[in-house]
């Protein structure tokens, strides 16, 4: 039997931005918008339903009065990150 | 990027690209390197060549080191300020350069305050310790000194190199530190006048060539 795919994880954006994140510490917005290369908007979006989902944490702060938002995935976050990559794998195993 | 489903596959490739460019969008600027590499290279051949040629600048040319500090602490900072993201290397690396600045200082205390408070114990107890000429009988006054302390700098120098070289894999660091043993070696045979010109070399070999190739690659990136 094949586990189902996780939704949240299985969309390119959020799928990318937990990439990203789980070879970082932490990354700042702009520089997981950069990579991506998605909107300010759209980004937004995706990253307030990792948060929702707890597989990541958003930090907001300010650097030289200017707005900062920093991420960081949790441990919830690479554990559904891990059992994801898994389930892709076992599905790739089987064609 | 847009919201879309994707297949096996291409979530995958995905995963494996946004990987690769977190990997690919880290590059020490090598400041600090240069820097300390500099001001190391800088005092132990001034001292080497003080004793080698007879002549004094007239104070401590080590002092030199305190005054590199606060530019230090001002890059590390505004690098930090400026960095868009923290990979798990780099929280690592400061971590070890940060135990190597504690060890170091207190190494400097250690030089610093050992030999003066052995004197005095030593007086306190009604002794004292001292030299005889065996050619001409003089007697003198003998101070405690911590033998080719050098030596036990080259070793320290070595350690934040090494460690940082290892775990970002990074060969010219691997290779400065292991330059850096090998000094410790000689330095273990020589005269105060050599060790001075083996930690002159250290700043060199461990610091400033390792820095001035991450500052080339630094800038090759900021071009492309």
């Amino acid at each position: 039997m094949f586990k189902d795919l996780d939704p949240i994880l299985h969309s390119q954006l959020r799928l990318a931005v937990m990439s990203l994140l789980i070879s970082v510490k932490e990354a700042e917005f702009t520089f997981i918008r950069e990579k991506t290369n998605a909107t300010a908007g759209n980004l937004s979006v995706q990253i307030q339903k990792l948060k929702d989902a707890g597989y990541i944490d958003v930090i907001k702060k300010f650097n030289k009065n200017y707005p900062q938002t920093i991420c960081k995935i949790t441990k919830g976050g690479v554990k559904a990150f891990e059992e994801y990559v898994n389930s892709l794998q076992s599905y790739l195993g089987k064609e | 990027m847009e919201e879309k489903e994707l297949n096996e596959k291409e979530s995958l490739s995905l995963i494996s690209e946004m990987i690769q460019k977190a990997k690919s969008s880290f590059h020490e600027s090598g400041t600090s390197a240069i820097l300390w590499g500099s001001v190391t290279a800088v005092c132990g051949l001034l001292s080497f060549a003080q004793v080698q040629f007879g002549f004094s600048l007239g104070f401590d040319v080590w002092l030199l080191i305190f005054v590199v500090i606060i530019p230090q602490i001002y890059i590390i900072i505004k690098e930090r300020k400026n960095k868009l993201f923290k990979t798990y290397q780099a929280a690592a690396t400061d971590n070890v350069w940060l135990v190597y600045a504690i060890s170091i200082s207190a190494i400097a205390f250690y030089q610093n305050i050992v030999p003066g408070i052995s004197d005095k114990l030593m007086l306190d107890e009604g002794m004292q310790l001292l030299q005889k000429n065996i050619a001409t009988g003089e007697v003198k006054d003998y101070h405690f000194f911590i033998p080719s302390l050098s030596s036990v700098y080259l070793i320290i120098y070595a350690f934040p190199t090494i460690a940082t070289g290892l775990i970002n894999k990074f060969k010219p660091m691997i290779w400065g530190a292991v330059v850096c043993y090998a000094l410790f070696f000689i330095s273990l045979y020589t005269s105060f006048k050599y060790d001075m010109l083996m930690l002159g070399l250290a700043g060199i070999a461990n610091w400033l060539i390792p820095g001035l190739i991450l500052r080339d690659r630094y800038n090759k990136n900021i071009a492309c």
